[in-house]
């Protein structure tokens, strides 16, 4: 149980990850590697900010408001600028490829190579009936709630969530139809920032960080995506989820060294069996058969 | 003296890599992040090789070639259905499949090259033998150049040839469009095949060389970082052509010994060459996207 516990609260921060990805990667189909780079460099700014002395609250909004403005300029300074020049899929991923560099480059220039810590004291864990939680686990698990149940609300509630929808299901036919699908892009890569922000300072409120651990968290977030199915918005959840316990089983059954290893055997399995993953696109017999 | 050869060792070691890689990326149409896997298995095949059972230098590249060629299978049948952003991924696991194994499959009290220790994990394996080929030993500086460059060469004009047979035209037709190629009667799901063996089995080579020429070699070798510095390389030289690799790969061997001769701290001076491949990169794509020589503009 405790294991379940732990695995589900770790696939809810590697959820929001995923679904920072998704949201980017959905309407846009630019392969956003840089948001790696973003995941990396948003504890160091809240925890520059706490050394500096100022509070909590502060410190993580401005290290949030840092990720989604770097997003931002990410579409505004080059997804958007190849976009005119109709540049392939493969030009955004190698230019994003490049930002990613850029960003984590310069975390280690800046701050150096050592891992760091978000938290000076540690807390003796909770009990909850047959499991324990920590205080970063309690965190982790009411924040991933809170946020992933407001995107979910406010993509099938809101005007401009289900015209976000929309630009994921046909960029063409809304722009036809006379939205202005630039500003829904600039929406996504803000989303984007704003979900990678938070996952990242949760995971690194709890286990440190280091300049180094934004690429291995975005393969996972990958994973995720892949697993639940790369065509719609719930696949994060339901992949991060299913990820989050498969590893922590994985390190429970086996040792925490071969987490990796049965993750990215998880990958290779669904893409060659299942590459529709688990949630399969719904489309029309006459869909199929074209 | 002895830093300009070897500087000429790791420019031929990359040269190598960045024209194996250029068959996959450029000739292919296909990006490919393991490529730093299949130089890994090259250089602990070759350790594994000549430590354990006491192979000569040829034989052991021989078989550290095949390996690599076998193991590339990983990557070619994937790529019979994968192109863009899912071989991407593809590649991905496969370097993180690659990079777990030789960092995790170990058990440091029994020896190397057993099932319960494969490959030393982090430790890495030292005291490889450097090379002995036909009773010349290359164990100074100058004469693993002349048999680095000797090699590079080898692979030059190998490749050189394979581009102009009527191999090399095949694959370029099936980058530009697949569709018609098979449409034309060729075997598609074989040429990959071939193409990524050929591709990995020559990475491997360079993995030797690495490995006997350092005498060592560690799971680092096989990580993603190292993947992304070869990719750049092809990237920013230019792929679809025989020169572009190879400037790519001069270009970011040598930009580091520039860096060199500023006044930078030398921790960071990796670090900023890092940085300058990223500005690199990122901006090659708006300005240049078919990199510095390159012919081809990657899709």
């Amino acid at each position: 149980m405790q294991i379940l516990v732990n695995g589900i609260i770790d696939g809810l921060a590697l959820s929001m990850f995923a679904l920072a990805f998704t949201a980017v990667y959905l309407p846009t189909r630019v392969f956003f590697i840089a948001l790696a780079g973003v995941y990396s460099l948003v504890p160091y700014v809240a925890w520059q900010l706490r050394i500096l002395g100022f509070p909590w609250m502060f410190a993580a909004g401005t290290a949030v408001a840092t990720g989604v403005l770097i997003c931002i300029a990410c579409e505004l300074a080059n997804h958007k600028m190849l976009e005119r020049k109709r540049a392939s899929p493969g030009a955004h991923l190698i230019s994003s490829l490049g930002i990613f560099i850029i960003l984590v480059q310069l975390v280690v220039i800046i701050w150096g190579n050592e891992s760091k810590t978000l938290r000076t004291v540690i807390q003796p864990p909770l009990k909850f009936g047959a499991f324990n939680l920590t205080q970063p686990q309690l965190l982790a698990a009411g924040l991933s709630v809170v946020v992933l149940s407001t995107f979910y609300l406010w993509l099938r509630r809101s005007n401009i969530g289900l015209r976000f929808y929309a630009l994921a299901d046909n960029p063409t036919q809304l722009a036809l139809y006379g939205y202005n699908t630039s500003h829904l892009r600039v929406l996504g890569f803000a989303l984007s920032g704003l979900l990678s922000s938070f996952s990242s300072l949760v995971v690194a409120y709890d286990l440190g960080f280091d300049p180094h651990r934004g690429l291995h968290a975005l393969l996972l977030a990958l994973v995720a995506m892949i697993i639940g199915g790369s065509h719609s918005f719930w696949a994060p959840l339901i992949g991060g989820i299913l990820l989050g316990v498969v590893r922590v089983e994985a390190a429970w059954y086996l040792s925490a060294r071969w987490q990796d290893m049965v993750t990215f055997l998880l990958l290779v399995v669904v893409m060659l069996f299942r590459p529709t993953g688990l949630l399969r696109k719904r489309t029309t017999l006459e869909a199929e058969s074209t | 003296m002895t830093y300009v050869l070897h500087l000429a060792i790791y420019i031929a070691i990359y040269s190598i890599l960045a024209l194996s890689l250029n068959l996959i990326v450029g000739y292919c149409g296909l990006l490919t992040m393991a490529h730093a896997s299949y130089f890994a298995i090259g250089g602990y095949t070759y350790a594994l090789l000549t430590l354990t059972l006491g192979w000569g230098f040829l034989p052991s590249t021989a078989g550290a070639m095949l390996v690599a060629a076998i193991l590339s299978l990983a990557l070619s049948l994937p790529a019979w259905r994968f192109r863009g952003d899912s071989f991407v991924l593809i590649s991905l696991a496969i370097q993180a499949l690659v990079f777990s194994i030789l960092s995790n499959w170990y058990d440091a009290k029994f020896p190397i090259a057993t099932w319960r220790n494969l490959a030393n994990g982090p430790s890495g394996i030292p005291n490889i033998p450097k090379p002995d080929i036909i009773g010349i030993r290359f164990d100074t500086v100058s004469s693993m150049a002349i048999l680095s460059l000797a090699l590079l060469a080898i692979c030059g004009v190998t490749l050189g040839l394979l581009k102009i047979s009527p191999f090399g035209r095949l694959l370029k037709c099936m980058r530009d469009d697949e569709l018609a190629t098979r449409g034309l009667g060729k075997n598609v799901r074989l040429t990959k095949v071939y193409a990524f063996g050929i591709s990995c089995s020559i990475a491997a080579l360079a993995g030797v060389i690495y490995s006997s020429y350092t005498s060592y070699i560690d799971p680092s070798s096989a990580s993603l970082d190292h993947s992304i510095l070869m990719v750049s390389m092809v990237l920013i030289g230019g792929v679809g052509n025989f020169r572009g690799p190879i400037v790519g790969a001069i270009v970011l061997v040598l930009m580091p010994e520039i860096l060199r001769f500023g006044n930078l701290p030398y921790a960071t001076a990796a670090n900023v060459r890092l940085l300058v491949y990223g500005v690199l990169i990122a901006l090659m794509v708006h300005l240049r996207p078919q990199g510095l020589m390159g012919e081809y503009r990657f899709r």
